[in-house]
């Protein structure tokens, strides 16, 4: 029994070899330029932030929906934050999770949720990343200055009311 | 000031703050500060921080709200409690015991809390106690 295990042992670690030989991990790419290179901005005003979670509820109450809407600034730090009458409670901490993530790591945070899908589970290793859309960063004159996230409905509703948020501001 | 349970609390409550809750932010002292609106369940409901105001204003008027609205009571009740010597209360699980928050008293029920930093405490708590008149 020992003697069949430690054949199979052996060759499936040929085979792992031989498969890692054929397709280059990934992973190994070193791509020139960084990515997400977007510089950090002045942080957002209180009136261009109240004015994206304004538009953000008037897309979410034309559709019938109940979000939670949080604005952080350039250093993921809450500027303002609203609950729709009847949003779930559980998306108050989610709605300003979603909006920091997209701050601090200058992306969409559907990026995250589209790496996990993918299979690059890694991602949930890094620290206080949300692998949800629904968190967007506002980019104004190619710099970032603030970001938004939506919670309480699926991902797919958070992010619609999300843009309608994020465009206003631009 | 209303120290009984809310008869309907949850949505009830919170829709109740809400509707009128936006207007009852106001700057009548032009101070800069993060003002919290909280639901009787000590849920945020509603935050502003004004431009110059820090992130600590937002996380502090946010925990002021709650131990006013969870509490029922104003914070400065329980920070002269332990400036009485009453030191026993810094055990007391989550509260802010800081001047600047206060309860949301409709018919005799508490619905929610507000909560302001940024000036100081004395102040903070005008600007609530106007916010709370606003709604009337």
């Amino acid at each position: 029994m020992k003697h069949v295990r430690a054949v199979l042992a052996s060759a499936s670690l040929a085979l792992a070899t031989c498969a890692m030989a054929q397709q280059p991990n990934p992973m190994d790419n070193v791509p020139d330029k960084m990515p997400n290179d977007i510089p950090y901005g002045t942080p957002i005003s209180l009136d261009k932030a109240q004015a994206a979670i304004s538009a953000a509820i008037a897309e979410s109450k034309k559709r019938g929906w109940k979000l939670n809407v949080a604005m952080v600034d350039s250093g993921g730090r809450l500027v303002a934050f609203a609950r729709m009458d009847g949003a779930q409670l559980g998306s108050i901490a989610i709605s300003e999770h979603k909006a920091r993530a997209a701050a601090m790591y200058r992306r969409e945070t559907k990026a995250f949720e589209a790496g996990v899908q993918g299979g690059n589970n890694y991602l949930l290793t890094l620290d206080d990343v949300i692998a949800s859309r629904g968190g967007i960063p506002i980019v104004v004159n190619g710099q970032l200055i603030g970001a938004i996230g939506c919670s309480g409905g699926t991902g797919s509703q958070d992010e619609v009311v999300c843009k309608a948020g994020a465009e206003s501001v631009k | 000031m209303a120290r009984r349970t809310a008869q309907r609390p949850g949505h009830a409550a919170g829709a109740r703050i809400s509707r009128n809750g936006r207007e009852g932010i106001s700057y009548p002292f032009n101070w800069i500060v993060a003002i919290a609106i909280l639901d009787d369940g000590g849920h945020l409901l509603h935050l502003i921080r004004m431009d110059g105001a820090s992130p600590f204003n937002a996380r502090a008027a946010i925990a002021k709200g709650k131990t006013a609205a969870e509490t029922r009571r104003s914070t400065l009740v329980w920070e002269e409690r332990i400036k009485a010597g009453r030191n026993s209360m810094l055990g007391m699980p989550g509260i802010t015991p800081v001047q600047g928050g206060l309860p949301i008293v409709v018919d005799n029920v508490c619905v929610g809390g507000i909560g302001a930093s940024g000036v100081q405490s004395h102040e903070d708590e005008q600007i609530i106690a106007a916010g709370i008149k606003a709604l009337g």
